[in-house]
């Protein structure tokens, strides 16, 4: 058995209305493709705000390679990316090449490395081509895969991912699972918090359920809990529902 | 060329694009300052020597008045003042109020300065990138003590990157009013309520969600200083910018008596 990067132990972040998350105890491995499924305000990106150590919990405790992710922020958020859900208001430079050099301009790496670095991850995100773009101009797909490369280059172990499909058209969808897919196979542990899991459930090999008072109510293997989704307010995969196998773009 | 608006970065080729943001931003102050007492022949010089590059932009006469024509308004409302009110040689006399020689040079004088300024100003932001110009303001700033350099140009980097997005959000939002006819209620008060308090509501939160996620990559102050492009031609366009401002002092001398007389 690997030894975890993320151990969550019972994660407590009560908001003044009584809403938040309640209890979480979780551990995540290397390599792990894990879907944080859950209805709307069930706590899914207060939960990933905790892993990037962006909030302080009410109680418990999340450590990173056995230390708190509170230690150190600047390990911790290296290793740790996240994509926020609206593209827009995390974009921060005014040309893709920018946008995506801001992280490593933070780590003071030096001028030189940083050319490099950047040329590497617009290649591989497929971006190099709008690289003098203003990331305005760019379609949602586009946006998002360049807010992905925006923390790639700074070599992150995990990748969290807030409603990577919100506002995305099916094609656009479909070339960010693709991505994503293609980051886990190399060996990059992804957690992607969604309420729509038809896209990547295949590709999942972990799923963690929360229901509608913040509590993780499930943990396993997403084929298992295929027939749990509609109980806890997530729609179940059409495919499932209709008794098919996966379609042939999802396997 | 149909998608420039006033004072926004176009990307392109021409030799301003790649001069190294410190000259340019030099180049402006100094030609700002000589105009402040430019006459009319030092004007004419200025606008003989910028107009070609304005030209190559794209932005015929033609375009540049249309697009500032506001601002042009503007100018002639400044130059008819002027024109009534300082003393001199009456040309006209309409109502008791007397239109003086001296009067409608100085406000013309004093329009075409702005409009030239104006004119700088616009080439000055199509050739320039939003980034390099925070890299120009954090270099110049460097050796100002007790000027914390690096977070100020962070600041002004994210006021331009921030107001065409506060300016879309307005649109969206009033948008959002007028469509269940909120036009038809012109109160002041009642614009305030669901127009700006909406729209200061979400630009605080958009201003939120963007200090996160630059948290969520490691933002400090000890960052990479920032690279500077250049062309090679640097020192020719300092020189000959010099020369011009040199030139158009010499040709203002007058003007420039007349501030203190």
């Amino acid at each position: 058995m690997p030894r975890p990067i993320l151990e969550i132990d019972q994660l407590t972040h009560a908001f003044f209305n009584g809403t938040g998350i309640h209890d979480i105890c979780t551990r995540i491995f290397p390599g792990e493709f894990i879907l944080l499924a859950g209805p709307n305000g069930s706590g899914k990106t207060t939960l990933i705000r905790h892993l990037n150590a962006l909030v302080r919990p009410t109680s418990g405790e999340i450590r990173l390679h056995g230390r708190s992710v509170t230690a150190d922020l600047i390990f911790t958020r290296k290793t740790i990316g996240m994509v926020f859900q609206d593209a827009d208001t995390q974009i921060v430079a005014d040309t893709v090449a920018d946008e995506v050099a801001f992280g490593l301009e933070n780590l003071n790496t030096p001028r030189a490395r940083i050319h490099e670095k950047v040329h590497e991850t617009l290649a591989y995100m497929n971006l190099i081509h709008l690289k003098d773009r203003n990331p305005s101009t760019l379609s949602g797909g586009e946006k998002r895969r360049l807010a992905i490369a925006g923390i790639l280059v700074m070599d992150p172990e995990i990748i969290v991912l807030d409603e990577p499909f919100a506002n995305l058209d099916h094609p656009a969808s479909r070339d960010l699972v693709e991505v994503i897919c293609r980051l886990n196979r190399e060996g990059q542990t992804i957690i992607m918090a969604t309420h729509e899991v038809e896209e990547v459930i295949t590709h999942a090999s972990r799923m963690l359920i929360m229901d509608g008072q913040g509590r993780l109510v499930k943990d396993g293997p997403p084929n298992e809990l295929l027939g749990n989704l509609e109980r806890f307010g997530i729609r179940e995969p059409c495919f499932s529902r209709m008794g098919y196998t996966a379609p042939p773009w999802q396997t | 060329m149909a998608d420039l608006t006033l004072f926004s970065f176009q990307a392109g080729t021409t030799v301003l694009h790649d001069l190294d943001i410190r000259v340019k931003t030099v180049l402006v102050c100094m030609l700002s300052m000589v105009l402040f007492t430019a006459g009319f022949s030092a004007c004419l010089a200025c606008f003989l020597v910028v107009y070609p590059f304005t030209c190559a932009m794209g932005m015929t006469l033609s375009r540049l008045i249309a697009r500032l024509k506001g601002f042009i308004l503007l100018l002639i409302f400044m130059a008819a003042a002027r024109a009534v009110t300082v003393p001199g040689e009456p040309i006209l006399s309409v109502s008791g109020i007397e239109i003086t020689r001296q009067g409608l040079a100085q406000g013309t004088l004093v329009g075409v300065r702005f409009f030239l300024v104006m004119m700088i100003g616009m080439l000055f932001a199509a050739t320039t990138r939003p980034a390099a110009l925070k890299s120009a303001a954090q270099w110049f700033l460097k050796p100002v003590p007790f000027v914390p350099e690096k977070r100020v140009a962070l600041m002004i980097s994210l006021c331009l990157k921030f107001f065409p997005l506060i300016l879309s959000r307005a649109g969206q939002t009033a948008d959002a009013v007028n469509a269940r006819c909120g036009s038809v209620r012109k109160n002041p008060v009642r614009q305030i309520r669901f127009l700006t308090f909406p729209l200061l509501k979400k630009t605080v939160i958009s201003a939120d969600h963007l200090c996160l996620a630059m948290d969520a990559r490691c933002y400090t102050e000890h960052r990479t200083d920032p690279a500077f492009e250049h062309n090679g031609r640097e020192r020719l366009f300092l020189g000959a910018g010099t020369g011009l401002c040199a030139a158009m002092a010499v040709l203002s001398l007058d003007a420039f008596w007349m501030i203190f007389w």
